[in-house]
């Protein structure tokens, strides 16, 4: 393998370019954010599973930067869990994710969701020892460093992910030390690889973790004014697309004319 | 779009407001580095104004003064972090040795926390669902194997300046390409990752502000 990248290095730069091309054919379904609908299985199951006027906690620290790619996936699947009769009580154990908890309440709030439907926990510091202090308000009923935690049972734990504290921080913390209430997670998909082995291992129940199972769930979701079902339009997609493989186009090309410059001059004349 | 904005003539001013910060970003990429340098202290201004606003009204406040003030004997708990506090502010004037207790409290407790976590929840975990076992179908039988295989593989790749032969050699070379494929496909999620953001700052210029998407 190191030979033939010795001899042809240029091979797998145009691989890259052709791999990017094709994905510029216009088929305005290549450039759908969808897959196969059983990507979201899990998440349906256990999102109709709930019993009606359920509590959920929502631990909400998703990352500024990367809120972006998981946005329409969490709207809609909060909008669902709305739907199916529950209340949601927010947590954020980081400053980032207290923001966008804020923003996203208050989005509800003018959509005219029921206030008795959210419950704001507020922001708990301490890292990891917050989700110690939440797994034992939980578990005891009752932590004077949690405070606006109803005390009754919960349903199901949503994990917000993509800050230093997300899924795998509460699966560490949080899951052994509260038997019986399930996790799940939507994260983007830089956690992917990091996630699935808890998914794998049933420590998480269910996972949206890439624009695909999030574009599945989405199309599972029944449509509601507070979810983002739709996702981005085709024409930011290629537009994107676009300037993605010119910035990529113009480093493959610009390095591959200054190895040529550097092979010709070592030629012997 | 992004959904965070109404239609009332201030949502409209935040749109203009965000679409400009975005453009200037953008145009750091394209060199203009002046504005990218006035959009970043922007950032960190309002970064470290947001962090003060939430220290005092979500943390300090309602979790130190308030309870202190109700019941100033009743939590004392409180008074021994406040002393903490007072310590770490005290540092540059006492003694070395006083000064490092509320620091190793914190990163002792930090440490105890994560390694104790990721031993329980993590380590723990993932080395029973790496061993090989026989499951129901045929298909995830052989992706266990594989899985273990994979994890044996890697581990092995770390043996690095220890004595090894022929075959231990190979599956520490087989190992780290593994480990490489695996850093490689990472690195795939990240670039989707930052893929898709881009598509969402496009998606609010050409739909939140300039009006051309519905």
């Amino acid at each position: 393998m190191n030979d033939l990248v010795r001899r042809a290095p240029w091979l797998w730069r145009a691989l890259l370019l052709l791999a990017l091309a094709l994905a510029l054919l216009p088929t305005t379904d290549l450039l759908r954010l969808a897959g196969s609908l059983d990507a979201a299985d899990g998440m349906v199951e256990i999102v109709d599973d709930l019993p009606p006027d359920s509590l959920v906690l929502v631990g909400f620290d998703p990352d500024l930067g990367t809120y972006a790619e998981i946005r329409p996936t969490v709207r809609t699947l909060l909008a669902d869990l709305l739907e199916h009769d529950a209340r949601l009580a927010f947590v954020s154990l980081t400053p980032e994710g207290r923001a966008l908890a804020i923003a996203e309440r208050a989005r509800m709030v003018v959509a005219e969701v029921a206030p008795d439907r959210l419950i704001d926990v507020g922001f708990v510091p301490g890292a990891e020892a917050a989700i110690v202090s939440l797994a034992r308000a939980i578990d005891a009923g009752g932590d004077r460093l949690v405070a606006g935690l109803p005390d009754e049972p919960i349903a199901l734990g949503l994990i917000i992910g993509g800050n230093d504290i997300g899924p795998r921080s509460w699966v560490e913390q949080f899951e052994p030390r509260v038997e019986g209430l399930d996790l799940v997670a939507v994260a983007p998909s830089v956690l992917l690889p990091e996630l699935t082995p808890y998914l794998e291992s049933g420590q998480l129940r269910a996972l949206l973790a890439t624009p695909r199972d999030g574009a599945a769930y989405r199309e599972s979701a029944a449509p509601s004014a507070l979810g983002e079902i739709d996702g981005p339009p085709p024409l930011a997609v290629l537009l994107g697309m676009l300037v993605a493989v010119a910035v990529l186009g113009f480093a493959v090309i610009t390095h591959v004319g200054g190895a040529l410059r550097s092979s010709r001059g070592r030629e012997p004349a | 779009m992004s959904g965070l904005f109404g239609a009332e003539p201030i949502d409209q001013l935040a749109i203009w407001v965000a679409a400009l910060a975005t453009l200037v970003v953008l145009g750091g990429m394209l060199g203009e580095r002046r504005l990218f340098g006035w959009s970043q202290h922007l950032l960190a201004g309002l970064a470290t104004g947001y962090l003060a606003l939430l220290a005092i009204t979500e943390v300090i406040v309602p979790r130190l003064v308030e309870p202190l003030a109700a019941d100033p004997g009743g939590r004392p708990e409180l008074v021994v972090g406040l002393g903490l506090v007072a310590v770490t502010a005290a540092t540059p004037w006492l003694p070395r040795v006083v000064g490092a207790v509320p620091l190793s409290i914190a990163i002792g407790a930090l440490a105890a926390f994560a390694l104790g976590g990721a031993i329980v929840g993590t380590l723990l975990p993932q080395l029973a669902a790496a061993v090989a076992r026989p499951e129901p179908e045929l298909a995830a039988t052989v992706a266990s194997a594989g899985a273990a295989v994979v994890t044996g593989l890697v581990v092995i790749g770390f043996l690095h300046g220890s004595p090894r032969g022929r075959i231990v050699g190979a599956a520490a070379s087989g190992g780290r390409w593994l480990m490489l494929a695996g850093i490689g496909g990472w690195l795939g999620y990240l670039l989707l990752s930052r893929l898709v953001i881009l598509i969402d700052r496009l998606a609010f210029l050409l739909g939140d502000w300039l009006g051309l998407l519905s």
